[in-house]
């Protein structure tokens, strides 16, 4: 049994360590990579500015990219007292600004969270999520989101996405380079140039999709450490348990959604309607499964 | 490695083992007050709230009663004249019958049952909310109190601390000892439930 506090605490230390694991592997290949192409560190500076530039605009406006693809209306008061009263309480405990509310008219039964920072940020909740969820269940679902907004999981995402774009553009020149005979020749050559080309080829094959996993792995930790930050404000694990069972029960998939956004989300809104994913594809959720998550929040206090 | 860097190395392991018991000794002592204080919290939603609904629900099943009261009385005065077959009785019951239709009509009409239960549902709503807004405010006290009095028992942040003369902070006062945190005897046995 894990009281709230220590649930925060070692998810915390979780996700640095996968942090750490990750920045070491995207520095290791990226020194291969370089070395093998011959033409050093400059060339990861390249890949560094490209995968920025790239990511910046996605993650500097993405409250309004998301807002104009979801088709929300803004919500008010009046309209959505639960949804709004909620949100003005938790952020009290949350210590951020209160955040921009906006409505999704769908049945399917979701909500996500975005904005590159506390001050910009926008929570969005489905008209299905906000009818069948009591008022309990629902601030278990809003304190999930606002410790999204709070732990900066957003702006965390981003980097890690521009982190492996550096190793897939390196990854990518390297294959274009060795294809098409580029790269400085070396004057000494030898065995150790050999190797590290052969080295330099696998990892620039495997490479962008094992740091895809790690990015994956990364978000499902995010989403549990939100479950346990979720349990710090409300102080009260059932309520998110209750609203993730109903939500584990909805079979409907969020026409709103696409593999572009799923990882916003509260759940995976692209359902698994087969069922039956096995291990090798989960590790390609954006999401721990669900049991996964009321089984970790069942088990604090 | 002589000796004595060996001991030297054991003793820093040894002093960097106890500093970290110690902090985290500190942190759950803190973190037990802040759950105290947060039963509290609790306790004192709890005393304003449910009056308060309890008072609500009353009123509204109060509105429900006299309707039904009318209607049994016009009922049973129908019944009697039925039964007596007097005309007066008949006449008597059907002015009866005529006070309440009226009333019903306008019950039938624009629904007054669900607009008083919708009236009383919002009331709850907005007293829930009140009551609410105030746990919550109350629990920000109880978490920057912990996070600050933390700071000042776990080292080394402890030292700076005490040179400053930062004192610890009360947060909402509540009793660490008394009913609220003790089981007696008497609670710890079967509960029986009776509903008549």
């Amino acid at each position: 049994m894990l009281n709230i506090y220590e649930q925060v605490d070692r998810n915390k230390r979780k996700s640095a360590i996968i942090m750490v694991l990750f920045i070491s592997f995207i520095a290791t290949v990226a020194w291969i990579l370089a070395q093998a192409l011959g033409y050093g560190l400059s060339f990861v500076g390249w890949a560094l500015v490209l995968s920025g530039l790239m990511s910046f605009f996605s993650y500097y406006f993405s409250d309004r990219i998301i807002l104009s693809i979801s088709g929300a209306r803004p919500a008010s008061k009046k309209k959505d007292f639960h949804f709004y009263t909620v949100t003005q309480n938790l952020i009290m405990v949350a210590r951020i600004p209160m955040p921009k509310l906006y409505v999704i008219n769908d049945s399917a039964m979701n909500a996500f969270a975005t904005g590159r920072d506390p001050k910009h940020a926008v929570v969005v909740a489905t008209t299905g999520l906000l009818s069948r969820l009591n008022r309990t269940e629902l601030e278990g679902v809003i304190a999930h989101e606002l410790s999204h907004i709070k732990n900066y999981d957003i702006r965390l995402m981003s980097l890690v996405t521009v982190l492996v774009g550096i190793i897939t553009l390196l990854a990518d020149w390297f294959l274009r380079a060795s294809l098409f005979g580029g790269g400085r020749n070396r004057k000494e050559g030898g065995q150790i140039t050999v190797i590290i080309m052969i080295v330099g080829f696998i990892l620039a094959l495997l490479s962008p999709l094992i740091a895809n996993l790690i990015k994956l792995a990364i978000s499902r930790r995010r989403e549990f450490l939100a479950d346990a930050s979720a349990t710090a404000i409300t102080k009260y694990p059932e309520g998110l348990a209750k609203a993730l069972d109903k939500l584990s029960k909805d079979r409907e998939p969020l026409e709103a959604a696409n593999k572009a956004t799923a990882h916003l989300y509260i759940t995976n809104p692209l359902k698994n309607l087969h069922g039956g994913i096995g291990w090798f594809a989960g590790l390609f959720n954006t999401h721990p499964t669900i049991r996964e998550r009321i089984t970790a929040l069942r088990k604090s206090i | 490695m002589s000796i004595i860097t060996i001991l030297i190395i054991v003793l820093v392991l040894v002093v960097v083992y106890a500093l970290s018991v110690y902090n985290s000794l500190q942190t759950i002592k803190t973190r037990i007050e802040a759950s105290i204080q947060e039963i509290g919290n609790q306790l004192k939603r709890q005393a304003s709230l449910i009056p308060n609904l309890q008072e609500s629900a009353k009123g509204y099943l109060k509105h429900e009663k006299t309707i039904y009261k009318n209607l049994t009385d016009a009922r049973k005065a129908v019944d009697e004249a039925v039964k007596s077959k007097t005309g007066s009785k008949i006449n008597a019951a059907a002015e009866k019958l005529s006070a309440v239709l009226p009333k019903l009509q306008v019950l039938v009409e624009s629904n007054p049952e669900l607009k008083a239960d919708n009236v009383v549902s919002k009331l709850m709503d907005e007293l829930r909310d009140t009551s609410d807004k105030l746990m919550y405010a109350r629990r920000t006290v109880i978490d920057l109190t912990q996070d600050f009095n933390v700071r000042l028992v776990t080292f080394p942040s402890n030292i700076v601390a005490n040179t400053f003369g930062f004192k610890k902070q009360k947060g909402i006062v509540t009793p660490m000892s008394g009913k609220h945190v003790e089981v007696s005897a008497a609670e710890t046995k079967d509960v029986k439930v009776k509903l008549d």
